[in-house]
């Protein structure tokens, strides 16, 4: 899946791009080469996207979870037999395991086959498959080996009963030969290999076929010496090895000759071997998190409905917790306010990752969606960590990473800013982010703002999104229990995010949280008197706080 | 009874069905005793399977282009080799592809059709080796031998698998030094199993000398244990003193069951009945001359 193209690398992060990535990750060797080279739609391919995320799903939904498994069984279990196509077309001879990665390949596309049934898909096993498989039919050994057998060649399997029998002859004069030797020397053992001789056993000397290797002054290392009858028959084994040889050479060449022939085609059922991986993995991904196709529009937009964001909705299933889909409609630029914990970043990630969804043909992971394609998703603020040395503070960071996407001509930009400017005084923050609101609008961008200053939305005419925030105040659980406490803290949020009017402050608990949180109630009181004597004096567009109430 | 299948005979006591061989050294015979317990599996006609943790059977060491004792291996035999290994005639039966990568290829799993010398690559990991050994037991092979390494047999052995130490005259100048390497390297390989009623120290990790000797300055009278002795990383003389000192068990104690000698070196030699008698008395195995025929064994 080539990213680079439509993510950085830093936003790629900031999406959990490489959670994406395992998960629609092909089962097989074919498949990741096709996924390697996968290429994102780009605005004008807007029918394109549209048409692959529809073909993902009605494949999903026709073949179900339970084949789409089997189907990557079976890919993940076939070999990658390219490079014995590759060899035999360039005139070079594949090795046995060659012929039986072939073998393997041509039974899986068959099998593959099998299991589709109707489905419309090309098949992967055409007549060239079916020929080579049947070809490499009499090799094969067992369920799941491969044997040059003498099926392929008459003359071969006379040639084997040869090298058998003056094997077997070399063999029996060579153990009369060892034997004799064991015998006179009283050992149990034939003599094979080398083996030592104690002189002090040796009254008559070393026995005759017998060659010393090495003299000690106690004892000689010796190996047994072939008589004449023993290297006349080791001379008949040797040839009809050759013959053996030469004839299996044949068999080989034969076979490859076969293989490069059809290496066309071969290589064809392959690559479309490697489409179906993709197609089954973007499948599965779309029934298993129960995806809807989206309606790709030519404009930049994002407009969903009971939108997930895929990886810490799995997170969250894993401790036994739900995620709450949300609502999203974005038209230009937004601003997303909305109290700590509550859901800011992962709106926007939501929002992310469903543009990079589409982008790619792919269900996505909302009941209902309507998505533009971008050719550039970028993340600026928190969860990016540029690197730039320890030059730079985070704001000045920030700042250069900005100068860096405001400088991209891309044509069509999706923008997503978290907490832009939070490190620096709010006063000028705020300014800064309203005139960076205004350059993105100028510019036609699409971008999704979260932030904690106030007055953003108004100031900058622009969509106001805003998280509800806490239903009640949680109690603080009992001897500061964290866990406990964010679990009060989640029943409690109402992460829904809402349109409301651009001048509303919003709800922000940040001293609910502190309190909830564990900070004594000491401090968090002399916290909530600074905040009301501050609310006194200047009352305008105070964000509401549950510890105010 | 010729020494291999004695040899063989007491490694398989208790259904074990897998046999390494380890040396002190490079060049102490393991191949050669490998070599005689295929010869013993053939005549009582077990199916056997075959593997290296390195690289054996080639005619000449790819390291120091000495010769080597190579493998003949009989029909039906089952090794773990590289691709590139794999002789191009007589044509053997590829049983299975791994997705082991090794030095020369991918490692395959195939049967020898035809007697012939044949070269073993092993996976490089031992994770690989265990899996190795798994599928060969699933190939159907009833004895699986290993050409193996100290350093490797780790994670692949366990109470069920028996190891054979092979020492010779090529590991040090003197027959002494020699001995005091086996004994050393067979009582750290037959670290006990620690008992689970008295005070333990777990010492995560390897146990080097600097960790040794903040136990030994503590005066530590708890058991330590490690994983298993290899995981104690001394040897010789160093390996002594801590025994000597500490109460060392280990979760997982090795089987060693025997041990073989080379007398003969490329450098030097050892008075062969000598160095026999003193290996067992080094380390209390049964010990066996594979090149002289003979044994202590009982």
């Amino acid at each position: 899946m080539k990213l680079h193209g439509i993510l950085d690398e830093q936003s790629a992060l900031a999406l959990d791009a490489p959670w994406f990535i395992a998960e629609l990750e092909p089962a097989g060797d074919y498949g990741r080469s096709v996924f390697a080279e996968l290429c994102a739609f780009v605005p004008g391919e807007e029918t394109l996207a549209q048409d692959r995320a529809q073909r993902v799903a009605a494949f999903g939904a026709r073949m179900g979870q339970a084949r789409l498994e089997l189907l990557r069984e079976i890919l993940h279990t076939m070999p990658d037999a390219r490079h014995a196509v590759a060899t035999a077309a360039m005139g070079d001879l594949p090795d046995d395991a060659a012929f039986l990665e072939l073998l393997r390949f041509c039974d899986g596309a068959k099998q593959i086959d099998a299991h589709l049934g109707d489905v419309d898909v090309e098949p992967c096993a055409d007549d060239a498959v079916r020929t080579l498989g049947a070809d490499l039919e009499r090799g094969r050994c067992g369920r799941r080996g491969f044997y040059l057998d003498d099926a392929f060649d008459p003359q071969l399997a006379e040639a084997r009963v040869r090298l058998d029998e003056t094997a077997a002859e070399f063999e029996a004069a060579r153990g009369r030969l060892a034997g004799a030797v064991a015998r006179q020397l009283g050992r149990d053992e034939p003599a094979w290999g080398e083996f030592i001789l104690m002189r002090g056993d040796l009254l008559g000397g070393v026995p005759s076929h017998v060659r010393v290797v090495r003299e000690a002054p106690t004892y000689y290392l010796c190996e047994l010496e072939l008589d004449e009858a023993s290297r006349a028959a080791l001379q008949r084994r040797d040839e009809a090895a050759q013959t053996v040889a030469a004839l299996e050479y044949a068999v080989r060449a034969k076979l490859a000759g076969r293989v490069g022939e059809r290496a066309g085609a071969l290589a064809a059922a392959m690559r479309r071997l490697g489409e179906l991986d993709v197609l089954v993995a973007a499948a599965r991904f779309a029934v298993r998190y129960r995806c809807t196709v989206p309606a790709i529009v030519d404009r930049g937009c994002i407009d969903c409905v009971g939108a997930r964001y895929l990886p810490l909705a799995a997170e969250l299933e894993r401790v036994g917790a739900s995620y709450v889909p949300i609502d999203v409609r974005l038209t230009g630029v937004a601003v997303v306010t909305g109290p700590n914990m509550g859901g800011k970043s992962a709106g926007l990630r939501t929002c992310g990752t469903i543009a990079l969804c589409a982008a790619f043909g792919l269900p996505v992971p909302a009941t209902r969606a309507t998505v533009g394609l971008f050719d550039r998703i970028a993340w600026l603020g928190i969860g990016v960590q540029a690197d730039r040395g320890g030059l730079l503070s985070s704001f000045a960071g920030e700042v250069v990473r900005l100068r860096d996407l405001l400088e991209d001509e891309q044509r069509r930009m999706f923008l997503l800013i978290d907490e832009f400017a939070r490190t620096t005084t709010p006063h000028e923050g705020q300014a800064l982010l309203v005139a960076v609101i205004g350059r993105l609008r100028q510019r036609g961008i699409c971008a999704l703002v979260a932030t904690h200053l106030s007055g953003v939305a108004r100031a900058a005419g622009v969509a106001h999104l805003a998280v509800r925030g806490l239903r009640t105040v949680p109690s603080r659980p009992l001897n500061g229990d964290l866990a406990a406490a964010l679990e009060a803290l989640a029943a409690a949020m109402d992460y829904t995010l809402l349109e409301v009017g651009a001048d509303d402050p919003g709800q922000t608990d940040a001293l609910a949280l502190a309190r909830l949180l564990g900070l004594d109630d000491e401090l968090v009181a002399a916290a909530s008197a600074a905040l009301c004597d501050s609310a006194a004096k200047a009352p305008v567009h105070q964000a509401r706080s549950h510890v105010d109430q | 009874m010729p020494v291999g299948e004695t040899l063989l005979d007491l490694a398989r006591r208790d259904g074990v069905r897998s046999v390494f061989v380890v040396g002190i050294a490079k060049n102490v015979g393991k191949t050669v005793t490998l070599r005689a317990l295929l010869e013993a599996a053939y005549r009582v006609g077990l199916g056997v399977a075959v593997a290296s943790t390195g690289r054996d059977g080639e005619q000449v060491d790819v390291s120091d282009a000495q010769p080597k004792p190579r493998l003949f291996l009989r029909p039906g035999t089952i090794l773990a080799t590289a691709r590139a290994l794999l002789p191009a005639s007589p044509a053997c039966e590829v049983l299975d592809l791994s997705r082991e990568q090794t030095a020369a290829g991918t490692l395959l799993f195939v049967r020898a059709r035809r007697s012939a010398y044949y070269e073993l690559l092993g996976p490089p990991t031992a994770s690989g080796m265990r899996r190795c050994i798994e599928r060969f037991q699933e190939l159907g092979a009833e004895q699986v031998l290993v050409d193996g390494s100290v350093d490797r047999i780790a994670a692949v052995c366990g109470g069920n698998d028996a190891i054979i130490v092979a020492a010779g005259a090529a590991a040090a100048p003197t027959q002494e030094e020699a001995l005091a390497q086996i004994g050393a390297l067979v009582a750290r390989l037959r670290t006990p199993a620690y008992d689970a009623s008295a005070p333990a120290l777990h010492h995560a990790g390897a146990l080097t000398a600097a960790g040794a000797a903040v136990y030994l300055q503590a005066r530590e009278r708890r058991q330590i244990v490690v994983r298993d002795p290899t995981q104690i990383a001394l040897s010789g003389k160093a390996f002594c003193n801590v025994a000597a000192r500490l109460d060392l068990r280990c979760e997982r104690p090795l089987r060693v069951v025997a041990a073989t000698v080379a007398s003969i070196g490329r450098d030097r030699s050892f008075e062969p009945g000598a160095f026999l008698r003193a290996v067992a008395a080094a380390t209390g195995l049964p010990t066996f001359d594979i090149y002289a025929d003979a044994s202590t064994a009982a």
